[in-house]
């Protein structure tokens, strides 16, 4: 495929304008307008409005408004709302049901439940090590690992989802650390790797 | 197009009176984008039935999502954005059948004179070329050469970059000349 | 929160706010709005929306510039759709946003898009994202990729499901590190089928040990 003299481009982009050109370069840019004008011109096909229209007047099947609720209701925030007394036991029982059904995040429904992340690292002479995934909404300080021996080793035991997550730690506010005892890794879209922890379900 | 398009109310307004209550005015946006939605679908797959399940599952979809977008007057390019996704999902799901990208020959024009004759056989051609460019060229080529956006609406329609926009339609005049070369 | 249960509007618009409001003050303004405008598109689409939100998320933890943000989330989109597609391709009921996920979240690690398909399809009545997960967990480790599924494939269909997968891939690694080659731990396993060693359950010590995370806290 040969490229074509980049004036011919500059002038199809609006750039340039058509005269600027040699005839011979002028007559490639009118055979690809030509072309283009073949396509435009084209009798359009036959219209969808009364299908479309036909479609929206139907009335929605009984399914979706449940099932919009019930994905809200798995959505994160759904389980950090402050709720008053008066009618959350109503909804608790409705949640308990909806949310052992994760519906969103890295990696769900490996299994209907939840499990236990068990995160570890030797990081001595750390003043702080956190760790940070879509559980987290990658915000430092919500999951703190704790090394309350002082022996360097850092650990925290997490409650998740089911399911694939990937995550990484934070040292000291500020060093990004794919955990070496991970052996899954994965690459983020930013030049890095993040680390990636399946959990199984407690039951299992 | 019809003579009465003047008259009525631009995108945003039919949009307000649509989430006010009047449903029916939907028709509106769907006869004033149809043509350019059918035509940009149809090159990108090649087929008029094909392009109509595209755009008409396109259509209903932006009715169901109206409230959610955040500037009503972009509600072009946001129309053309969920269309081009859906003929990618079309294209994605034919590639493992093996169907052939050129079931539609050229739309058959009313007059048979031979001016028009040599029309149709060259938009057969252009559309055969059209055929040729990988689903991202094509696409990049109708929305700029066809539809007329210019590289922000693209941007908006894509999600790519305009320096990557560009080089899509560099590459897919390049291309679409060769094969029109050929045939000379 | 009574009143957000209760709203009904007439053409039913998503109640879960939009992104915007999650990634205001911590995604750079230059990359809300383009964020904003994939996750929208995503949404109409009917593909799942959180993977989207949270790459964003990261990004911006990660102090990454606008466009590589706006890039990251693009791609990911396209990885969610790529998934779908394989899923549809691969037959049965269409794919739950779930599915989606768990499958787009497996690829990432670097599965070709016919491998995953043959996954898939030769295991329709499995969630899909453990056994990708098993495969990719041998392909991880120097197995060659066919021969890995072939295992797991083989391992699903003497009874082995769900997460027991992961197991299957775990024990051929273990083969390996006792110092097997790797089509020697690939026959091992299987001539063990379907015996093949759980992993330890967490203490109730641990158990009781752990939080949950509350991010908006």
């Amino acid at each position: 495929m040969s490229e074509l003299d980049p004036r011919i481009h500059q002038v199809l982009d609006g750039e340039l304008p058509l005269e600027s050109l040699p005839p011979e370069l002028q007559a490639t840019v009118l055979r690809l307008e030509r072309a283009a004008g073949l396509l435009r011109a084209a009798e359009a096909p036959a219209g969808v409005a009364t299908r479309v229209l036909a479609a929206l007047r139907r009335p929605p099947p009984g399914g979706s408004r449940r099932r919009r609720l019930l994905r809200w209701l798995t959505e994160r925030h759904a389980v950090t709302i402050a709720m008053r007394p008066v009618w959350s036991l109503a909804l608790a029982a409705v949640l308990a049901a909806v949310v052992l059904v994760p519906t969103h995040g890295t990696g769900p429904l490996l299994g209907a439940q939840e499990g236990i992340a068990q995160f570890v690292g030797h990081f001595p002479g750390a003043r702080s090590v956190d760790v940070v995934g879509p559980f987290t909404d990658w915000r430092s300080g919500v999951i703190p690992l704790r090394d309350e021996d002082h022996d360097g080793v850092w650990s925290a035991v997490v409650v998740l989802p089911t399911g694939a997550h990937e995550y990484m730690f934070v040292v000291d506010g500020e060093r990004w650390i794919a955990d070496p005892l991970a052996g899954r890794y994965v690459s983020d879209g930013f030049g890095r790797q993040n680390a990636l922890l399946i959990v199984r379900p407690v039951g299992r | 197009m019809s003579g009465f398009a003047d008259a009525l109310p631009p995108d945003a307004e039919v949009i307000a009176r649509i989430l006010a209550g009047d449903t029916d005015a939907f028709g509106i946006l769907v006869r004033r984008h149809e043509a350019g939605l059918l035509r940009f679908a149809t090159r990108m797959l090649g087929s008029a039935d094909a392009a109509a399940d595209a755009v008409a599952e396109g259509l209903i979809r932006a009715y169901r999502h109206l409230a959610s977008l955040d500037d009503p007057a972009r509600f072009r390019t946001w129309v053309y954005r969920i269309v081009a996704n859906r003929c990618k999902s079309h294209l994605g799901r034919r590639s493992a059948q093996g169907v052939s990208l050129e079931e539609a020959g050229p739309v058959p024009d009313p007059y048979d004179g031979e001016a028009e004759l040599e029309r149709t056989e060259q938009l057969a051609l252009v559309e055969r070329a059209l055929t040729t460019l990988s689903a991202e060229k094509r696409e990049a080529f109708l929305l700029k050469h066809v539809e007329g956006l210019s590289y922000e609406e693209m941007a908006a329609v894509t999600g790519e970059r305009i320096p990557t926009l560009k080089m899509r339609v560099h590459r897919a005049r390049e291309a679409l000349l060769e094969v029109l070369k050929e045939h000379r | 929160m009574l009143a957000l249960l209760a709203v009904a509007t007439p053409l039913g618009a998503q109640i879960d706010g939009g992104a915007r409001a999650r990634l205001a003050g911590r995604v750079p303004e230059a990359a809300i709005a383009a964020v904003d405008s994939l996750v929208r598109a995503a949404q109409a689409d009917d593909l799942p929306t959180e993977p989207l939100v949270q790459k964003a998320l990261e990004g911006a933890a990660k102090h990454a510039p606008p466009g590589r943000i706006v890039q990251a989330v693009a791609a990911h989109a396209d990885q969610l759709r790529q998934a779908r597609t394989l899923l549809e391709r691969a037959g049965g009921p269409p794919p739950t946003a779930a599915e989606i996920s768990s499958v787009a979240a497996a690829m990432v690690r670097g599965l070709p898009p016919p491998l995953a398909e043959r996954i898939v399809t030769a295991l329709p009545d499995e969630p899909p994202g453990p056994a990708l997960h098993a495969v990719a967990d041998l392909a991880g480790h120097g197995f060659a990729e066919d021969a890995a599924v072939d295992l797991i494939v083989a391992s699903a269909r003497v009874g082995l499901r769900g997460l027991r997968l992961l197991d299957v891939a775990t024990a051929a690694v273990h083969e390996l590190q006792r110092g097997a080659t790797h089509g020697d731990a690939l026959a091992s396993v299987r001539r063990a089928l379907p015996d093949v060693p759980s992993p330890p359950k967490p203490s109730p010590a641990q158990v009781n040990r752990a939080r949950r995370p509350h991010p908006g806290v």
